[in-house]
């Protein structure tokens, strides 16, 4: 008798408890459900239709894949520009990150101090980042061609330079990678002490201890932190936005740059959702590539996973 | 004796050692942040002088005058208080809404039993991966074609209530890291799992929150793209849509727009410092994933 009522108490309580938490939920669900699957299911749907502005959609089958991969003359160099950027911007702002977060994890006085230096570049806005990058890059009075001038190099154009365009904003792109640099830090100081200490006594240089203690122990958090920069990277727009129009010629004009045109400039909603599925799942090939290769080089400590 | 290393003499050695990298890294990381401060100090800089001495070659790192006045004449041609004002607008409600979402929805997560759990999460950390980029477009359509919604903040802010998955994930992470006998004790007493959250894990989890509030403002902060195209009106325009269209306007008046630039860098620079204390003490926790 005292342990049925006991129970039903319980899973009384249980009842709330459940209730709770889908109350919880609700909002994070709806927006889910409502901002994110929907919508990707719609961009696909819409991608079959010829929508021009406000006129009636009419099906089009699949014209519009065909005109991208076909006829378009921005698309194919809208990708190369993508992931020649995201490469090159991932893989300075890593070893870049990795680099500060190493020299800061030593025994070093204001340390606090450079960390907060490091990641402020990242909490100016974007937008006039790259406007007041825009006058450092500048041919003639800007600061990069002054340096490069008094070490005897000829002006470079930066930004109105097909060749350097790409470079130069993945450099201003490094520079924001403050958030890596912090993750990075946070990482380094969960390497036990001990490994180390037992390396140290086996007799292992510095560079040694970095490549077969501090590496492997880290390959978690450049997992983590490869993936989440490749997304963002990939999905820049905001330079082009406001600085170069995907110029000069077609030398920066991002994926997504390319889908606001047709979508905001021209009312090619149908095309422009077109492309934003291609991204989608160009996007979702390179995560591929980076969560597949993953398992050979992460080492997971005691095994598990 | 002086041949074979003794104990004592092998540590001292290493410490030694140990001390010659350190001042090497401090030197390193110093000539580093000198590099990543110079761009800032060069925009400053620059926002100070005349744009006669701007265009003058070779260049200088001081202005030989600090015009002030630069920033005064720039307000006639960027408004910084309105667009402030207009920011503030989007931003306060959203960093309110998307906190509270992250956290009950972090709680639910960390510690409530519900049918479903795996798979929801699992729904909801996912979605990490999806570039929200690719959803722009419906979402434009919806806001303006069925809520009727142009020349509105809404779509603008109302997304951030549904808090964000990674902000989510965060809190959830560090709900986790409290011994659940802290709760425990109280649900013995008596108190609904919404008077734990609030009298007992909300203290704890300070520093998450605050940094899911400062995450939440970056990313917002950050926009453009979303800012150009739902907002036409120029009363409405934010300090990212004023900087990019008083580049278009003053093209070669750059002492104006480095000023304009300057003024934009402020408001950031101030929040960050303000929760910077718990921030790095909230980020450990994001590395703790895996």
């Amino acid at each position: 008798m005292y342990a049925t009522i006991k129970k039903r108490r319980l899973s009384q309580r249980g009842r709330q408890e459940q209730r709770t938490a889908y109350l919880c939920l609700i909002p994070a669900f709806v927006g889910l459900i409502f901002l994110t699957y929907l919508p990707l299911v719609a961009v696909f749907g819409i991608s079959f239709f010829n929508w021009k502005g406000l006129s009636t959609p009419t099906f089009c089958g699949i014209e519009n894949y065909i005109r991208l991969f076909t006829t378009d003359p921005y698309f194919k160099e809208s990708i190369k520009v993508t992931v020649v950027f995201s490469i090159l911007s991932v893989f300075g702002g890593m070893i870049y990150s990795l680099v500060v977060a190493m020299l800061l994890n030593r025994k070093i006085p204001a340390r606090g101090f450079f960390r907060a230096l490091f990641y402020l570049p990242y909490v100016l806005p974007a937008a006039a980042v790259y406007i007041g990058w825009s006058w450092l890059y500048e041919t003639n009075f800007g600061l990069f061609n002054y340096i490069l001038k008094s070490i005897g190099i000829d002006n470079v154009l930066f930004l109105n330079d097909t060749k350097y365009v790409i470079p130069s904003l993945a450099l201003i792109s490094v520079w924001l990678s403050g958030n890596l640099i912090v993750i990075f830090l946070a990482g380094l100081q969960n390497v036990p002490r001990v490994y180390h200490e037992a390396a140290e006594i086996d007799g292992a240089n510095g560079f040694q201890r970095f490549l077969h203690v501090t590496l492997p122990s880290m390959t978690p958090i450049i997992f983590y932190n490869l993936l989440m920069s490749l997304i963002t990277n990939m999905q820049v727009v905001t330079p082009a936005l406001s600085l170069t129009n995907g110029g000069p010629g077609k030398s920066s004009m991002f994926i997504t740059y390319l889908m606001y045109r047709y979508a905001f400039k021209s009312n090619q909603i149908g095309y422009a959702c077109a492309i934003s599925f291609i991204f989608f799942i160009l996007i979702a090939i390179f995560t591929g590539i980076v969560f597949s290769t993953s398992k050979t080089w992460i080492y997971y400590e005691g095994g598990e996973e | 004796m002086g041949h074979l290393p003794t104990a004592r003499t092998l540590l001292s050695s290493r410490r030694r050692r140990e001390k010659i990298a350190d001042t090497a890294s401090f030197l390193i990381l110093l000539i580093m942040a000198a590099g990543a401060m110079l761009p800032i100090w060069w925009i400053f800089r620059s926002s100070l002088m005349s744009n006669a001495e701007l265009y003058s070659y070779p260049p200088k790192f001081f202005p030989s005058k600090w015009l002030f006045s630069n920033y005064v004449e720039t307000l006639q041609a960027y408004d910084f208080g309105r667009y402030l004002i207009n920011t503030m607008t989007i931003i306060v409600p959203s960093v309110f809404g998307g906190t509270v979402t992250a956290t009950l929805c972090g709680y639910a997560f960390a510690r409530l039993r519900f049918r479903g759990k795996k798979l929801l999460f699992t729904l909801c950390v996912g979605s990490m991966l999806l570039p929200g980029m690719v959803t722009l477009i419906p979402l434009y359509l919806m806001w303006t074609r069925i809520f009727h919604l142009n020349n509105s903040y809404l779509p603008l802010i109302l997304p951030y209530f549904c808090g964000g998955a990674f902000n989510i994930f965060l809190i959830r992470q560090f709900i986790s890291s409290i011994p659940r006998e802290l709760d425990e004790a109280a649900t013995i007493d008596g108190a609904g799992p919404m008077r734990v959250l609030v009298s007992i894990l909300l203290p704890a989890i300070r520093a998450a929150i605050i940094v899911v509030a400062l995450f939440l403002f970056i990313q917002m902060w950050n926009d453009l793209l979303q800012q150009t195209i739902y907002i036409d009106d120029p009363e409405k325009f934010t300090i990212a849509i004023g900087i990019s269209m008083l580049k278009s306007g003053l093209k070669s008046d750059y002492a104006k727009i480095m000023a304009a630039t300057c003024m934009a860098f402020v408001p950031g620079v101030i929040i960050y410092l303000c929760g910077q204390k718990y921030f790095v003490e909230g980020i450990v926790m994001t590395g703790m994933k895996n």
